[in-house]
């Protein structure tokens, strides 16, 4: 390793290469100077072995027989594979105005995201996601810290990379992919919260790579849903993941996607996720055993086919999801007793959204998308008998904004959503993002 | 009921995850058994060679390599076009006297991509993917991707006069690739001016 830093340093000082640009002959000296400091450095922080396995990360000496030499492998920049370790994130700060319900006006620091990623050599990384939500965590306070992606990647070649730990579930657009400059609205969609609960993530080992050009499959073993914690109707199934927090494993499940972006601009794919929910009646450690829940599958499917397509400057986007419960009787009933009330949890819920944004002007890094999104959902499209649906959890909302990047990774989003059955949920919502 | 007393089996997975376990990952063991390489073998990322690209990019030609100093007025507009430092200090370049290729690094959410580009007459003539070292995001290397890149030019404030149709999933990658098809392109037009 050294040996090819101090190669390069000293080819670089031998080379007699000709040069396109006429600097000074001060400002050449300076930049060896520079240069001679950087690798210094380098060389100082290059700790770990591992980490230097890829030789592209090595600055391949560059050949002292220039200028007449035609080719050499030298990679062009002093670190080619950039850092082993490595920190990113996202954010989002959100403000709602409600037009009917004036309470539930609030500013929030919606999300505040650190990636921290090492990268143990060519085959094996870690990956993982730290997130704060609502600014302050604490007793009495609404935040949240969230680990949501916390695994360990190893790539065997493009068909096929092995994952282990906490990781996202591919369904649908947003749960991968869900860094506010990569979304329409100031909110994500109801579709991908209620139908799918976005951010889902659970812990198991995954399969996945390419078996064409550009079509990806994923395939998996995880944890799953605990149906004997509390429902909420509204929201589907999504009070029920287990977010890897002492999750019950009595029951696991399995996922399956399919996605192709072979062609630019078009994402074509779908996929589900199966798996019982009954845990035998267990929520935690502690809390009793839920004897209506012992014994029973309680079987939870969820899946969804989605399309994204860009046509010069307009992005059109769709998304069709869908959720089947067992046992859904047996699970309200348990629910039932528990709330002291009747708990009608969906023997079935749907969801589907189309979307069009439009890029009216671009300039630089500015980049102005107006969009128009209309969503219809039922998170209690049917349920067991002897239940009856909350209608206002038959909803179709109109939302009507625009996104405004002043950076390819940092957004200004503003825009109205209009909701029919549930006119107290109508609101402004402005708000700021940005992903690095 | 106390808690433990219950009369479980713990661990135990439903006879129906199981058959669809069975269902969901028999074709990718099968896939596992063919495509594993042995322990050997490591992975490899590098989709073309950068001294294949140069070869090709230059073919039945002897092309130089030359050296593009990174002085103090480049490497402030590197800065504009990259939004940070450039890692190199110097840049080297081959041309054959009509076009001239590059390859570069710029990191996309984790890890840095290789791109190699081909300039002549001040648009970008050829542009591929090198190495890929992200675990997501790899179909910006496809040729209907890259194949946009053909054509485009430098405009105003050191931006493509093009729009290049992005990767649903990939945008830092693909915000990599647009920096440095920039990077490139004013690179050569500097080169060229000297």
């Amino acid at each position: 390793m050294k040996k090819h830093l101090i190669a390069a340093a000293l080819s670089t000082l031998c080379t007699t290469a000709v040069w396109a640009a006429e600097p000074t002959l001060e400002e050449k000296v300076q930049i060896l100077q520079d240069e001679l400091d950087a690798l210094k450095a380098q060389m100082a922080q290059m700790t770990k072995p591992a980490a230097q396995s890829n030789t592209a990360s090595l600055p391949a000496p560059l050949r002292a027989d220039s200028p007449s030499s035609i080719i050499t492998t030298a990679p062009s920049a002093i670190v080619n594979a950039g850092p082993a370790t490595t920190i990113g994130g996202y954010g989002e700060l959100n403000y709602n105005r409600y037009s009917n319900n004036g309470r539930n006006s609030e500013a929030d620091l919606r999300r505040f995201v650190l990636f921290f990623g090492h990268r143990f050599n060519d085959s094996l990384r870690f990956v993982s996601e730290l997130e704060l939500e609502h600014g302050v965590t604490s007793a009495s306070d609404a935040g949240e810290t969230e680990i949501e992606q916390a695994y360990l990647d190893y790539r065997f070649n493009d068909a096929v990379n092995v994952k282990a730990g906490l990781f996202l579930i591919p369904l649908g657009l947003l749960n991968e992919t869900h860094e506010p400059p990569t979304y329409y609205g100031v909110e994500r969609n109801e579709v991908e919260t209620r139908i799918i609960p976005t951010t889902w993530r659970e812990g198991g080992i995954g399969v996945f790579g390419e078996v064409a050009p550009g079509l990806r499959y994923d395939l998996g073993i995880t944890t799953g849903f605990n149906s004997g914690k509390e429902a909420d109707p509204a929201t589907g199934y999504r009070e029920w993941h287990q977010e890897m927090s002492l999750s019950r494993a009595h029951d696991l499940s399995v996922y399956a996607a399919l996605n192709y972006r072979g062609i630019p601009g078009l994402l074509v794919g779908g996929g589900i996720f199966s798996g019982n929910t009954g845990q035998n009646g267990y929520t935690d450690r502690t809390t009793p055993q839920q004897p209506l829940l012992a014994g029973v599958s309680a079987r939870l499917t969820l899946w969804d086919i989605h399309a994204k397509y860009a046509i010069g400057k307009l992005e059109l986007q769709g998304l069709y999801a869908r959720g089947n419960l067992g046992d859904a009787g047996i699970v309200s009933a348990a629910e039932s007793a528990v709330a002291g009330k009747n708990v009608a949890v969906a023997k079935s819920l749907y969801g589907w959204y189309g979307q069009a944004a439009y890029h009216v002007w671009q300039f630089g890094d500015y980049d102005l998308a107006p969009f128009v999104r209309y969503e219809k959902y039922n998170t209690q499209q049917t349920v067991a008998d002897g239940y009856s649906a909350d209608p206002l959890n038959n909803e179709r909302v109109v939302t009507t904004g625009f996104n405004f990047k002043v950076h390819p990774q940092v957004v200004l989003k503003a825009d109205y959503q209009k909701y029919k059955a549930d006119n107290s949920k109508d609101r402004f919502d402005l708000g700021v993002g940005y992903m690095f | 009921m106390p808690p433990f007393s219950h009369d479980e089996s713990p661990g135990m997975i439903s006879l129906s995850t199981i058959r669809s376990l069975y269902r969901m990952l028999a074709p990718p063991a099968a896939c596992l058994a063919v495509a594993l390489p042995g322990p050997a073998a490591a992975a490899e990322q590098a989709y073309l060679e950068p001294s294949a690209f140069i070869a090709q990019a230059f073919p039945g030609t002897t092309a130089q390599v030359k050296l593009l100093w990174i002085t103090p007025k480049i490497h402030a507009e590197t800065v504009r076009i990259l939004g940070h430092e450039p890692a190199q200090l110097r840049q080297k370049y081959w041309t054959d006297g009509e076009k001239s290729a590059w390859i570069l690094d710029e990191i996309g959410k984790e890890d840095a991509i290789t791109a190699g580009f081909v300039v002549k007459d001040g648009h970008i003539e050829q542009a591929r993917v090198l190495i890929y070292r992200e675990s997501r995001g790899g179909e910006i290397r496809y040729p209907a991707f890259v194949a946009q890149f053909e054509g485009a030019k430098l405009a105003d404030g050191l931006y493509l006069d093009k729009q290049i149709d992005g990767i649903s999933g990939a945008t830092l990658s693909v915000n990599a690739m647009l920096r440095m098809s920039r990077e490139a392109l004013y690179f050569a037009r500097t080169a060229a001016a000297k």
